[in-house]
């Protein structure tokens, strides 16, 4: 064996050439973002504008003015302070209970359908989303059938003797609790999809791996399993978390007083009050709250923790 | 236009200073190769040399960011793959799984609008040379890795392309298959005489398949010739060392004489090499390497005969039926493997025992004069 | 061993799920028993039993022109929805392009934003641009919140389709319309079927952006909520709404039923598992 330095081949001159690639990369996505921009992004802005006084609903009124911000931003009614007692932390309480609520409900569900059910488990998945893709009226509707004074609950609950004729229970409906009830009951089956596919997605070889090494049950759980499937968790708490905010038909449907919030402020300023200001402006303090929110937990979220 | 086809001279892909960058990484730098009519070269290499990639810019998936590539002398950077005249054969098949085998095989025929009969024809012609005659109305899924593979091959072949182009093709059958599935292209490349350009990290595979083969690391040709040439006479160190088991150890030239080097050891062991083509004196420190087949090894001492010599121990003996292999801890400072076939004698030699190596001068090779701290 | 559950642990999660079963059908359940109920009151007495409440709304012209006025938005909604969808999960899934993360946002956000700030940002565009309201403003508005869910659906379909694919496709002389329309789009039909489901479900039971977009026209939760008011209509407007559930359920069951069996159709064809196509190398030997 020798080395033969003479084994190599002689360089053609070149030149250098620019390279063209097809645009079609913005021509596909560019329709639907279109639509996006016009009918989602510029409406934000012009409910913006609204907000101080550069739109208005009587054409003549027009001039650029904060005092409605001012006005906002000071009222006891609506905010109250930062975590004050005003709608908008009302709603945001709300939200967050419900949304936690709802997590805690779904997880064990999930962890269930995806680790334990084997083979049925999206026969059960579909079970469990079924109520979902079903009216949201209708299902809101049943509650309050089940939970007004002379509904189900209450009759039920009288003719067992635990209830004396003529009185109610309160708490039951037009209550904050009524609100809670029916908004968890309403999320939960569209909380349990995420955890599920961020559950189904483990591999089981890991947990196997922790117990080998000498983990319980338990121990996998916290260690492995929960971490793990954390970004989904995440993911379906924002998911819920956000909308909510803004949720004004249960609140009218089942809360009654109690179910006046600040999404309930915002939808009348549009349709009964006309005072299309007041309503930018929240709208507006509305998402910037979302955008703060989003910002905090958006590290969790991407598209494979949310995909079905 | 001239007829290219005819002309010898004219490569049937020519690679011209091709450099292509993935962000900071280089994976193919400044690669000039040229590609003969109906050859079986093989670009071959371990992960990230730059052979995929640099396959890619033949057919034309990714664009070079500087140099020509020439298909029968016209340039065809900036032409989009469905208008360049090669076709590839896809490492994990992609065969179409909503078409059966034939609607598979002139799928190409038929966006080229080839009439009915033609097109029938043709896919008859080529599942025959593939040898699947029958299979017009298979599924994809139905059919085992070795047939999927040669539906591939024939769906690309069918086309009559310049030349076919093939991603490590065989990767995931097993070791049989795979090497029925080599004898099986070689001979379809024989009959049809079109140009292969096949990609692998496989060098058995290589040396068993090529009529010539490009050696590929970190983006540039190392070594481009036949399979002989590169095996026996490889051009740098890591050719070396790539292709085929390589023994090599870091020694101190003691002499020149005349037109071979004495490295001594110690009075009884030395290595003798041919020195043509090396600046040497007294005291460089060479990489000198044997090729485990060219050793002769005996049980207890031995003569020399003007070769080299070296004295060990065995470290294990390994059966690998044709051949056993001696790992032998050498006096030269390294373990030297020793193939020999399993028919003459080897079964007289155990571990442990004491044992001489010797090899003819010609079969030595100085690799680098030097020391470096990143080689072999 | 489980590593994932004990045996006790797996009874225990078995009785939650069952409960979680439980209290998610009931109310649904109670309220289509009570639907029977000869009575104005959804509830006790139980007073005999009829269908008088389902008869009622056949007769009821101001809700049978809501019901139109929903699978007109909804069949709309889903078309525009699903036609946009594609090609946004095309360019996501395929392609590199600038500020893709920015972009994806974009395309997911309407599902976190609170729907009444969408509903009203459209109110105001619409009044700004001096364009009425109608049902086809709806239809603007939902296909904004539908895109995403049909996106969600599209893009890991179309991941399961490899690459190699349809650069085999183009190697073999396809133009990218032509591998579109002979390779990626046949296999994208289970995706865009459930794409059209989900987004004209979405549609069909939205109430709050119809609510502020949809004029005098009224679509079927908006006509239902108006007549929550009333609480001696509330028998035949649950009626109603019973039969759309019945409806939306049989159709879902449908559907998954209907994937179901084009996926085993598709296994058969082919030979292999639906969730295999990709790798192809499957099969015998």
């Amino acid at each position: 064996m020798a080395i033969d330095a003479s084994a190599e081949i002689v360089t053609p001159p070149s030149r250098r050439r620019r390279r063209g690639t097809a645009k079609v990369n913005l021509g596909l996505i560019s329709v639907p973002l279109l639509w996006l921009i016009v009918f989602f992004l510029i409406p934000v802005v012009l409910v913006a504008l609204y907000s101080v006084g550069v739109l208005t609903l009587i054409s003549y009124d027009k001039y650029l003015s904060l005092e409605l911000w001012r006005y906002f931003l000071h009222s006891d009614t609506y905010l109250g302070g930062p975590l004050g007692r005003g709608l908008f932390w009302k709603s945001l309480k709300m939200s967050f209970g419900v949304s936690i609520t709802c997590v805690i409900l779904a997880y064990p569900v999930a962890y269930m359908l995806a680790l334990v059910a084997g083979r049925r488990r999206y026969t059960l998945l579909l079970v469990i989303i079924t109520p979902f893709l079903t009216s949201y009226l209708l299902r809101v509707l049943a509650w309050r059938v089940l939970l007004n004074p002379q509904g189900v609950i209450e009759a039920v609950l009288r003719n067992g003797g635990l209830v004396a004729d003529g009185s109610q229970i309160s708490w039951l409906y037009n209550s904050t609790f009524a609100v809670y009830l029916v908004l968890a009951y309403s999320w939960v089956p569209f909380v349990a999809l995420p955890i599920f596919v961020s559950l189904e997605s483990l591999d089981l070889q890991m947990l196997e791996a922790s117990s080998d090494l000498g983990a319980s049950r338990v121990q996998t759980f916290r260690k492995v399993t929960l971490p793990m499937s954390m970004p989904g968790v995440i993911a379906a708490f924002v998911f819920v978390f956000i909308p909510t905010i803004g949720e004004y038909v249960t609140p009218q449907i089942v809360g009654g007083k109690a179910g006046y919030l600040f999404g309930n402020v915002i939808q009348s300023s549009f349709s009964s009050s006309f005072d299309w200001q007041l309503g930018s402006a929240m709208s507006v303090f509305m998402l910037a709250a979302v955008a703060i929110l989003l910002a905090i937990f958006g590290r969790y979220l991407n598209m494979r923790s949310v995909t079905e | 236009m001239t007829d290219t086809m005819s002309d010898p001279i004219t490569p049937a892909i020519s690679i011209r200073r091709v450099t292509k960058r993935f962000g900071d990484i280089t994976a193919v730098d400044d690669l000039t190769i040229d590609i003969r009519e109906g050859e079986f070269l093989t670009l071959l290499g371990p992960s990230g040399c730059g052979k995929t990639t640099t396959m890619r810019m033949v057919a034309g998936f990714e664009e070079p960011d500087e140099g020509d590539i020439l298909l029968r002398g016209e340039d065809v950077v900036g032409v989009p793959p469905n208008k360049r005249h090669v076709n590839m054969c896809f490492q994990n098949y992609a065969l179409f799984p909503h078409m059966d085998v034939q609607q598979n095989i002139e799928y190409g025929l038929k966006l080229k609008k080839v009439g009915k009969e033609d097109r029938a024809r043709k896919v008859e012609e080529m599942l025959s040379i593939v040898r699947l005659e029958g299979y017009e109305h298979r599924r994809p899924g139905q059919l085992s890795g070795g047939q999927q593979q040669r539906v591939a091959l024939a769906r690309a072949l069918v086309n009559e392309p310049a030349a076919l182009l093939l991603d490590e093709p065989l990767g995931a059958l097993d070791v049989k298959l795979r090497k029925q599935m080599q004898l099986e292209l070689k001979r379809i490349q024989h009959v049809l005489r079109t140009t292969f350009v096949y990609v692998t990290h496989d060098q058995e595979e290589a040396l068993s398949m090529s009529d010539r083969i490009a050696v590929m690391n970190e983006g540039v040709v190392e070594h481009l010739g036949t399979p002989r040439e590169v095996y026996e006479r490889p051009a740098t160190p890591f050719v070396a060392d790539f292709v085929g088991v390589l023994n090599a150890a870091d020694l101190a030239v003691s002499s020149v004489d005349g037109d071979r080097a004495v490295l001594t050891i110690n009075d009884t062991d030395r290595v003798v090499a041919p020195a043509t083509g090396h600046d040497l004196a007294a005291g460089s420190l060479v990489l000198v390497a044997v090729r485990p087949e060219r050793i002769a090894i005996t049980r207890g001492a031995a003569e020399a005969n003007g070769g080299s010599r070296l004295s060990g121990t065995v470290a294990q003996v390994v059966y690998l039926g044709t051949l056993t292999q001696f790992h032998v801890d050498t006096s030269a400072g390294k373990t030297f493997v020793v193939h020999q076939l399993s028919t003459e004698g080897s079964e007289a030699i155990d571990a442990q025992d004491d044992v001489t190596l010797t090899w003819p001068v010609e079969d030595s090779a100085i690799l680098r004069v030097g020391a470096d701290a990143a080689a072999s | 061993m489980n590593a994932a559950i004990s045996p006790g642990g797996r009874r225990t999660l078995w009785v939650v799920f069952w409960f979680l079963v439980v209290f998610l059908y009931a109310p649904i359940v109670i309220l289509i028993i009570f639907s029977f109920n000869d009575s104005t009151i959804v509830s006790f007495p139980w007073l005999g039993f009829t269908t008088k409440w389902y008869e009622q709304f056949i007769h009821e012209p101001a809700l049978l022109s809501a019901l139109k006025t929903s699978l007109l938005v909804a069949t709309l909604t889903s078309i525009v929805a699903t036609a946009l969808a594609v090609p946004a999960a095309i360019a996501l899934v395929r392609r590199r392009f600038f500020a893709k993360g920015l972009v994806s946002g974009i395309m997911l956000a309407p599902l976190v934003i609170p729907l009444v700030v969408l509903g009203i940002s459209l109110l105001i565009l619409f009044n700004a641009v001096g364009v009425p309201l109608s049902p086809y403003t709806a239809v603007i508005g939902h296909v904004v919140i539908a895109m995403p869910f049909a996106i969600l659906v599209m893009v890991p379909r179309l991941q399961r389709i490899p690459a190699a694919l349809e650069e085999a496709s183009r190697d073999l002389g396809a133009s990218a319309m032509q591998t579109f329309r002979l390779i990626t789009f046949p296999l994208l039909v289970p995706a865009l079927i459930s794409a059209f489901l989900i987004s004209f479900t979405i549609s069909f039971d939205e109430l709050v952006i119809s609510s502020f977009l949809v004029g005098e026209q009224a679509t079927f939760p908006v006509y239902l909520y108006s007549q929550l008011r009333l609480p001696e209509r509330l028998p035949s407007v649950i009626a109603v709404a019973v039969v759309i559930l019945v409806v939306s359920v049989t159709v879902v069951v449908a559907s998954e039923i209907g994937r179901f069996v084009s996926e085993r159709r598709l296994e058969a064809q082919t030979g292999m598992a639906a969730d295999d196509i990709g790798s192809l190398r499957g099969g015998k030997g």
